[in-house]
């Protein structure tokens, strides 16, 4: 049927197709990177200087106009490139080790009620949607970059967690591990050289797409004046500055939110790409 | 015509789970396993919430206040919010107040944080229904297309499509929606909301439309993969050859087996949902329970940013559970555990 053609035709071409999308994704990205590199090195502007007369729509001075304070959006766009994408670096990286961390040795332990608690303790987390405990616990540490990073250091891991201990039971009961445990290595050893990659490779692979969430949450977050304050050059909270403007002035909010899906689409190329390589088909 | 009916129904991939004795009360029994799951999350929500305004680095009151308060503000906010007795008494007396429905008193408004919930949940319950109608009725008909097609460029397609609008930042359409319908042609409201059906339908098409670009692509994934498994059983092709008619195959035969997986994800989905209605209702000003949070957090009013917190988390926990359970009933291969 139609099934059995679909799945012939496509698992050929299936590594070809992943890395093309391997490739296009990292160029899309590498440009983004080259760019928010260069840029505002070789700009003429600041990007928190007032250089202009306000709200000029795009022309050849300022490719994407000025906001609504006279500051030239292209500079600022690119210099928000290593802000944002580094906040999402450590708001993913963090949670990935802690969270592996906890999952590896969840699996390994033998106090149950320890188990008990930790567990359900990500189940409580999980259960609440990522956006909505980052806002209420903004509430506590105020708005701001840096509270956004921690607040997914403290929210995030337990998806990661979650992710590592069901992994790591699998990886508890190979015959590997029997072997290592028989030739008498200490438990560290095990737990670093036989679990951690076995288990890093899932959680890993979890985090390439949660890059892509955790940029959109920390820019909506912004947008929401919750995260970057003015007159930092963020994508969210220029297009948050933008939005009373937005009738007239379509550049200031339209340009910092085409950088943003420009980053979440590259990524989404990879990822898309890495995930069809290894099963070979859409 | 009782004994052909029978007949029909033994040849039908129903004839798997025949609801009869034993297996209803396995059904009972895991529901009822899966309930007091359900019932321990919801438990650690509510501490969780519990815990948000006592984890606060540093004090509370002076956060909201200012370093420069008059002590006596000071004093009366720490009294009203309770936060002058010790923890086991605190958690005691909010436990209380759950029990009997109160989610204690907003700061900034003096009202009781369950009347504003309760004002606000509506608009965002009926945010999520409308996307969740619109989300089925788009992502049923492009999961059928797209496995039954023979064209092979389709599911690439599919498969990059979807990626590209994952990765664009619901805010972002939102604010395109806003400038294309709202501004340009006009014919979307851009602010203000109006309760009572249909009146609130002109109000919540393009909100709902926007978080669909999110949601369609990732129900219409997964419906698209079980169909394409489901299309390999042999009860299709029987079904084939014993030429069923169209709209009766396509539901019982394909439909119907092959979306117990897509239930499980809208069920989840809709908890993911309901944490970007929260960016939505701000872009589209709808009184809805994520614009209470936003502003709550923003003023710093701890007990209503408390009650949203419960609110959202039990709602999220209770969807899970209806999810499960229905998917179990349209496919009992799932399991409930």
């Amino acid at each position: 049927m139609t099934a059995v053609a679909l799945e012939a035709t496509t698992a050929s071409d299936g590594n070809t197709a992943g890395r093309v999308g391997i490739r296009v994704g990292a160029a899309m990205l590498g440009a983004m990177l080259l760019a928010g590199l260069l840029v505002p090195l070789l700009s003429e502007y600041h990007p928190n200087e007032l250089i202009a007369v306000p709200l000029q729509p795009p022309s050849l001075q300022f490719l994407f106009g000025t906001d609504q304070l006279g500051r030239d959006v292209f500079t600022r766009v690119f210099s928000a490139v290593y802000r944002d994408l580094g906040v999402a670096f450590l708001g993913v990286s963090i949670p990935l080790v802690t969270g592996t961390a906890v999952g590896v040795l969840l699996s390994v332990s033998t106090s149950r009620v320890l188990v008990a608690f930790v567990t359900s303790l990500i189940d409580a987390i999980n259960a609440l949607p990522l956006l909505v405990l980052a806002i209420a616990l903004i509430a506590l540490f105020g708005p701001g970059l840096q509270s956004i990073i921690i607040v997914l250091a403290m929210t995030n891991w337990a998806r990661y967690a979650r992710i590592a201990r069901t992994r790591a039971m699998l990886v508890k009961q190979q015959a590997y591990i029997e072997a290592a445990r028989l030739q008498g290595y200490p438990a560290w050893r095990i737990l670093l050289r036989h679990f951690l990659p076995n288990v890093s490779s899932e959680t890993i692979a979890y985090g390439l797409s949660d890059f892509i969430l955790v940029i959109m949450l920390i820019s909506g977050l912004s947008y929401l004046t919750l995260g970057a304050a003015p007159p930092t050059a963020e994508w969210g909270a220029m297009m948050s500055e933008g939005r009373p403007f937005v009738q007239d002035a379509w550049w200031m909010t339209i340009f910092p939110g085409l950088a943003l899906c420009w980053a979440g689409i590259s990524l989404s190329f990879i990822t898309e790409g890495l995930s069809r390589r290894e099963r070979g088909g859409p | 015509m009782p004994g052909g009916r029978r007949m029909e129904a033994a040849t039908t991939p129903d004839e798997a789970s025949p609801r009869s004795g034993a297996p209803i009360r396995l059904f009972l029994h895991q529901a009822w396993r899966r309930l007091l799951r359900a019932a321990g999350v919801a438990t650690w929500v509510m501490v969780i919430a519990f815990c948000l305004i006592r984890l606060a680095p540093g004090d509370p009151v002076l956060a909201r206040l200012g370093p420069e308060a008059d002590p006596v503000a000071i004093d009366k906010l720490r009294r009203d919010l309770r936060l002058d007795v010790d923890p086991f008494t605190q958690f005691a007396e909010y436990g209380w107040g759950l029990l009997h429905g109160s989610l204690g008193t907003s700061i900034e408004t003096q009202r009781a944080v369950i009347d504003i919930i309760l004002e606000s949940l509506p608009v965002t319950l009926w945010i999520i229904a409308v996307t969740i109608l619109l989300a089925i009725a788009m992502s049923v008909p492009i999961a059928l297309y797209v496995a039954q097609t023979r064209r092979s460029a389709v599911p690439y397609l599919f498969r990059a499509s979807t990626s590209v609008l994952l990765a664009i930042p619901a805010f972002f359409t939102a604010l395109i929606g806003l400038i294309v319908f709202g501004l340009h042609y006009e014919i979307a409201p851009i602010i203000g909301y109006q309760p009572g059906f249909p009146a609130n339908l002109r109000f919540l098409w393009l909100p709902a439309l926007v978080i669909c670009t999110h949601l369609v692509p990732v129900l219409s994934r997964v419906l698209h993969s079980s169909i394409v498994e489901t299309m390999g059983e042999e009860f299709v092709e029987t079904g084939i050859i014993r030429g069923i008619g169209r709209p009766r195959f396509y539901w019982l035969y394909l439909l119907k087996p092959s979306l117990a997986p897509t239930v499980v994800l809208l069920s989840y989905m809709v908890g993911v949902m309901i944490g970007s209605t929260v960016i939505i209702e701000t872009i589209f000003s709808l009184p809805g329970i994520g614009r209470s949070l936003v502003g709550a957090v923003i003023s710093r009013d701890y007990p209503l940013v408390q009650g949203c917190v419960l609110v959202f988390g039990l709602f999220v926990v209770g969807v899970g559970v209806v999810g499960d359970i229905l998917a179990n009933w349209l496919d009992p291969r799932v399991g409930l555990s």
